[in-house]
């Protein structure tokens, strides 16, 4: 075979080959392959056709070839030659090198055969001799073992016969575990013969055993003995196989009537706080004092369960609900409490109650997590205590407010508006400061619990006042009876509501707005920065939760509407003080003026009232002439010709087609008088805004009808008598004067017939009036 | 804001309240109008906008015997309209015919088809079947709804049917509901009265106070817009008629008149005693949907309903009309007679 393992030339491969070839097992199978092509390969092969393989080579090769051929063919043959002769040697070498150790093997076997049979004897002696020993000690070692048996039972029945007296004695001594270990050990004998040798055995110690169980149920119960002692009890129990179980959950119900007794202490804890925490100080001292019954009896809860954990071990799943209930209870009754009024220092009072029992019950059951289960449970009450705090100040607004509606009645007050006014502005402010302060008592507090929430109490109070001035602007509305008609669950109730409302309480409420955005907004918004910053626990991209802006701009636009919304309410009623005026008589056919009307007393009345609603709520305004620069660019204006009297007795003549010429003229040059300015929050503005809507309305009114001379002449002096009055109250004389001459000119323009009074015919029967009204005054008073 | 600049004036020699689409002139914009003087001989004078919409030309001028206090265009005839006049101590109600050489005649004057003479009382208005040509007629007075059957050609006008509003029911004005022929609004003191037009009995109403003026969607069925002195403009839903739909402020005093534009939805006109017309845009989504969505969004939703107001007027303004041919263009009239017409395209783009 290859033997050579050196790197081949080609001429050495081949060589390899064939000896290989010549070795293998199977010769015939790679020659069988070459030999059907005739090739030059072929030479290395079995099949070798050597007349083949010259035709071969000699069709494909030039005789140059051929020669050199022939030249390699010589050298290859000379080659293997060699290598043949070298192979033979090599085999020779080593079949002799055989032929020696075979024979050293041979000499070195001869001297073994006799050594082992030496051996086979020893062997023999040795086991006869063993044999003999064995059967001389068998006899004796029998004997002792029966009796080493029989000695063993007699002990048995000697520790069974004794257990009841055994028993008996420990039960005596409270050895209460060697006797259930007795016990449990004797148990399979009594399992086995119970029933027929050992019967008044079993009976007693069966007996003895109830007593074990009684005394131990008696110790596992009662709350003097040691956790230990109790804790063993209870696996002594478990050892006698007796259905603890039961035991467990009876142990359970305990410590649940237990939790109910000591929720009934913390609701007399609370009515107990309630009336003794006065000054927030004296509050937390009696509160620590108080407590202490109840902080005991949770003390004694909590040993309690502890006590039943180590009894119980595997019950910590029923004690963690446990431990939860309790809290739960304690916060349901929270929010119970939350909605009753109550200060932040009561609630802190409970909340530090609830905090040391939970911080006392996390002591002994980490793994309730009670501290996170009543950071949640907490958050829960103090936002509502939040939310229901912003609820009560709502309601004793609207409280406020709502004294208007009683103390007419009550004619012992002067102003009830002014009163009114003061209260409610007392109550927002006042209510909103008590609020923060309430609030800021529960920020400065370092109870645990709140620590934690604090950042969310601050976010809580800042929405809360956003939420709160939002609902205190619809609870205006509503009250102004002026409601947003896309509610319609409102609007149904609208109708009924608006009759109700009285229009000073409009008023009040306007200039309670105006308050509202002025002063208690900036007031609020400072206390907040101040002390309720921060928070975030919103997203930042949020902002602050509370938006004084927002707020103003809310209050701004309410206190507008609210001014308006009273303007017209004043003026609706001369409305239709002026429609039945105007409607009822038959003008064309009117008798001549004999007395300025009725109707103009009925205005003024009206004028009186709204004044003095007016004068109790809103403040002076400078006392000024009439600007131009007052009115905004919304409101509108109407310039006409104040016609004067000599005009007037101008215009009874006949003025033919240059009439309306004439005013169209005329109102060219005059200024521009403005009818409908901006209201402000004055006394002047309003009254004076009320008139002017009011004296509009006439002259509308005056020109739907047509007059005949009378008609015109009552409508002049009626007009006349009114321009002192108005004049007065008003703080825009030229207004007025422009708007009364307005009327007349359409009662003119209305009239048939249009000749004035006299003006002593107008003089005197304005006298009279002035004093029919003079001596009814002094009556009417 | 100021609304002065766009608007087309035309001079009216007296006072005057009324002024009124011509509808079946398709061919030009025009409006018709009629003065209210006592003492004075009173004008109709027909006004058309000049073919560029820069000019108010006067087409024509008719002397109407007694103060006109209510005009109202023929819907199918150009030349045919209805006053309701007053001559100071009583009132008449007349259907006019303007004649048919009008341009060339140097006075001409007005034929009078019928005389609606039914009457006893003050006469607020006259009321033309809604669209098309039709012989029906409403005239309302304070107390009585009168239905009437107008022969053209024959010229004569015959009372129908006639029913009493019912004591202290003082009718003030009316509208054709233009979807249901049937229906007709009259507004009394404290409600607006619906009228069905069958069996002449009043059908629903709706308690509010003081309503002026009411005017029916024409767009939009069960729509009506109603205008008060002191509460402004409200919206209504007929088939809920307890609450408004929507509310408008109105006028800084009396909303006098109010009409809906014909073609664009929730486009509102109204006019006041304030002096001023306001364009307000109220959609009122389909009733259906309003219900949920309007008041969903309200409280977000706080855009300003009014879009313009045009304050270059010199008294009160009475007189409202959309021009029924070009819907983006209104005439008002103010008291001082001054009709002037504006276009409201440049508010169109914002709805």
């Amino acid at each position: 075979m290859g033997t050579d393992d050196v790197p081949l030339d080609d001429k050495a491969k081949r060589m390899r080959d064939l000896l290989s070839s010549f070795y293998s097992p199977d010769p015939s199978s790679t020659p069988n392959v070459s030999s059907k092509h005739g090739a030059l390969d072929a030479i290395n092969t079995n099949s070798f056709n050597a007349d083949q393989y010259m035709n071969l080579l000699v069709q494909k090769s030039n005789l140059e070839a051929l020669l050199q051929r022939h030249v390699e063919m010589a050298a290859e043959i000379k080659n293997l030659d060699t290598d043949l002769q070298m192979l033979v040697y090599e085999n020779y070498n080593k079949f002799i090198s055989a032929t020696d150790a075979i024979k050293r093997m041979k000499s070195n076997i001869v001297g073994m055969e006799a050594n082992m049979e030496q051996l086979l004897d020893k062997i023999m002696s040795v086991q006869s001799r063993s044999d003999g020993v064995n059967t001389s000690l068998f006899e004796k070692r029998e004997h002792i073992e029966k009796l080493h048996r029989t000695r063993n039972l007699l002990r048995k029945v000697q520790f069974i016969y004794d257990l009841p007296a055994r028993l008996g004695k420990c039960i005596k001594s409270e050895a209460y575990a060697d006797a259930v270990k007795f016990y449990t050990g004797a148990m399979p004998i009594f399992k086995a013969y119970g029933d027929s040798s050992f019967q008044d055995c079993k009976r007693a110690s069966e007996e003895a055993v109830a007593i074990i169980v009684k005394n131990l149920q008696r110790k596992l119960f009662s709350d003097s003995e040691s956790i230990q002692a109790r804790a063993e009890a209870a696996v002594l129990l478990k050892q006698l196989d007796f259905p603890v179980d039961s035991l467990k959950a009876k142990l359970l119900q305990k410590l649940e009537q237990s939790l109910g007794d000591l929720q009934l202490k913390t609701d007399e804890l609370e009515n107990v706080t309630v009336e003794s925490t006065d000054p927030s100080k004296q509050g937390k001292v009696s509160d620590s004092i108080r407590s202490t019954p109840h902080e005991a009896s949770v003390r004694e809860f909590a040993e309690a369960i502890c006590a039943y954990r180590v009894i119980f071990p595997d019950s910590e799943k029923q004690l963690i609900t446990l431990a939860q209930d309790l809290v739960i209870k304690h916060f349901e009754m929270t929010e119970q409490y939350v909605k009753r009024r109550i200060s932040s220092a009561n609630l802190l009072g409970v909340l530090r109650t609830i905090w040391t029992d939970v911080l006392l019950m996390d002591e002994i059951l980490c793994e309730a997590v009670l501290p996170d289960f009543s950071l949640e449970a907490a958050q829960v009450a103090v936002k509502q205590y939040v939310a229901s705090t912003f609820t009560h100040l709502l309601q004793d607004i609207s409280d406020a407010l709502l004294k208007v509606n009683i103390s007419p009645k009550e004619a012992a007050e002067e102003f009830p508006l002014q009163v009114a006014l003061e209260a409610s502005k007392k109550a927002v402010l006042q209510g909103s400061m008590d609020v923060l302060l309430d609030f800021r008592q529960l920020l400065d507090d370092d109870l645990g619990l709140l620590v934690k929430l604090r950042d969310f109490i601050i976010d809580w109070v800042q929405e809360g006042f956003q939420d709160f001035f939002r609902a205190l602007d619809d609870r205006f509305l509503l009250l102004s009876g002026k409601n947003n008609s896309s509610s319609q669950d409102n609007g149904l109730t609208e109708g009924t509501q608006s009759e109700k409302v009285l229009a000073g309480l409009v008023l009040v409420l306007a200039q309670l707005s105006v308050f509202i955005e002025q002063t208690a907004i900036p007031r609020i918004t400072e206390e907040i920065a101040a002390s309720f910053s921060g928070g975030g626990v919103r997203g930042y991209e949020n902002g602050p939760a509370f938006v004084p802006g927002e707020i103003c701009r809310i209050f701004r636009s309410a206190g507008e509407k609210l001014l308006h919304h009273y303007i017209n309410m004043s003026t609706q009623r001369v409305s239709t003080l002026l429609r039945k005026r105007f409607t009822t008589p038959n003008w064309v056919k009117h008798k001549e003026p004999r007395e300025v009307h009725m109707f103009v007393d009925l205005f003024l009345q009206e004028l009186e009232a709204v004044g003095s609603e007016v004068k109790q709520i809103l403040p002076q305004g400078l006392l000024r002439k009439h600007r131009r620069s007052d009115s905004n660019g919304s409101t509108t204006s109407s310039r006409s010709n104040p016609l004067r009297d000599d005009k007037m007795s101008r215009s009874n003549t006949h003025r033919g087609r240059s009439q309306l010429l004439e005013t169209h003229l005329a109102k060219l040059f005059k200024q521009k008088v403005e009818i409908f300015t901006k209201v402000e929050y004055t006394q002047e503005s309003v009254v004076t805004t009320i008139v002017k809507l009011c004296l509009k309305s006439l002259q509308e009114f005056v020109r739907l009808q047509t007059f005949n001379r009378s008609g015109f002449q009552q409508i002049q002096l009626d007009i006349q008598f009114l321009r002192t009055p108005l004049k007065e109250t008003v703080e825009d004389e030229a207004a007025i004067d422009f708007l009364l001459d307005e009327v007349i000119v359409a009662a003119s323009e209305r009239c048939l017939d249009p000749i004035p009074l006299e003006p002593p015919i107008l003089d005197r029967l304005i006298q009279a009036k002035l004093a029919k009204s003079k001596e009814q005054n002094p009556i009417a008073s | 804001m100021q609304g002065g600049s766009s608007g087309i004036g035309y001079g009216l020699k007296y006072q005057a309240r009324c002024i009124s689409d011509v509808k079946a002139d398709t061919d030009h914009t025009s409006f018709i109008t009629g003065t209210l003087s006592l003492r004075e001989e009173n004008e109709v004078h027909l006004i058309r906008l000049s073919s560029g919409g820069t000019e108010l030309i006067c087409e024509g001028l008719f002397s109407h015997p007694n103060e006109i206090w209510d005009l109202a265009s023929c819907p199918f005839d150009q030349r045919i309209f209805s006053t309701v006049f007053s001559t100071g101590e009583s009132y008449g109600a007349a259907i006019w015919q303007i004649p048919e050489l009008y341009g060339q005649l140097n006075s001409p004057q007005l034929e009078q088809i019928a005389s609606l003479d039914a009457h006893v009382g003050k006469i607020n208005c006259v009321l033309w079947w809604p669209s098309g040509r039709h012989d029906k007629l409403i005239s309302i007075d304070d107390e009585n709804l009168l239905l009437w059957s107008l022969d053209c050609l024959k010229k004569v006008a015959q009372v129908q049917s006639k029913e009493s509003a019912g004591m202290l029911h003082y009718l003030s004005s009316g509208a054709w509901d233009p979807h249901d022929v049937n229906a007709v609004a009259a507004t009394c003191e404290s409600s607006v009265q619906f009228w069905d037009l069958r069996t002449m009995k009043k059908a629903n109403s709706i308690e509010h106070a003081h309503i002026r003026k009411a005017n029916y969607d024409v767009k939009k069925k069960h729509m009506l817009v109603t205008a008060e002195d002191e509460s402004g403009i409200h919206v209504w839903d007929l088939r809920k008629p307890k609450i408004p739909v929507k509310e408008l402020p109105g006028h800084m005093h009396w909303t006098w008149a109010v009409t809906c534009n014909p073609e664009y939805d929730g486009l509102i006109l109204s006019a006041g005693t304030d002096s001023t017309v306001n364009l307000w845009l109220a959609p009122t989504s389909a009733s259906d949907e309003s219900t949920s969505g309007s008041i969903a969004e309200s409280p977000t939703q706080q855009a300003d309903p009014l879009l313009n107001s045009y304050s270059d007027y010199e008294d009160s303004v009475y007189g409202l009309a959309w021009s029924s041919r070009e819907p983006w263009i209104f005439a008002s009239l103010s008291y001082d007679g001054r009709v002037v017409v504006e276009s409201i395209k440049p508010f169109l783009s914002r709805k």
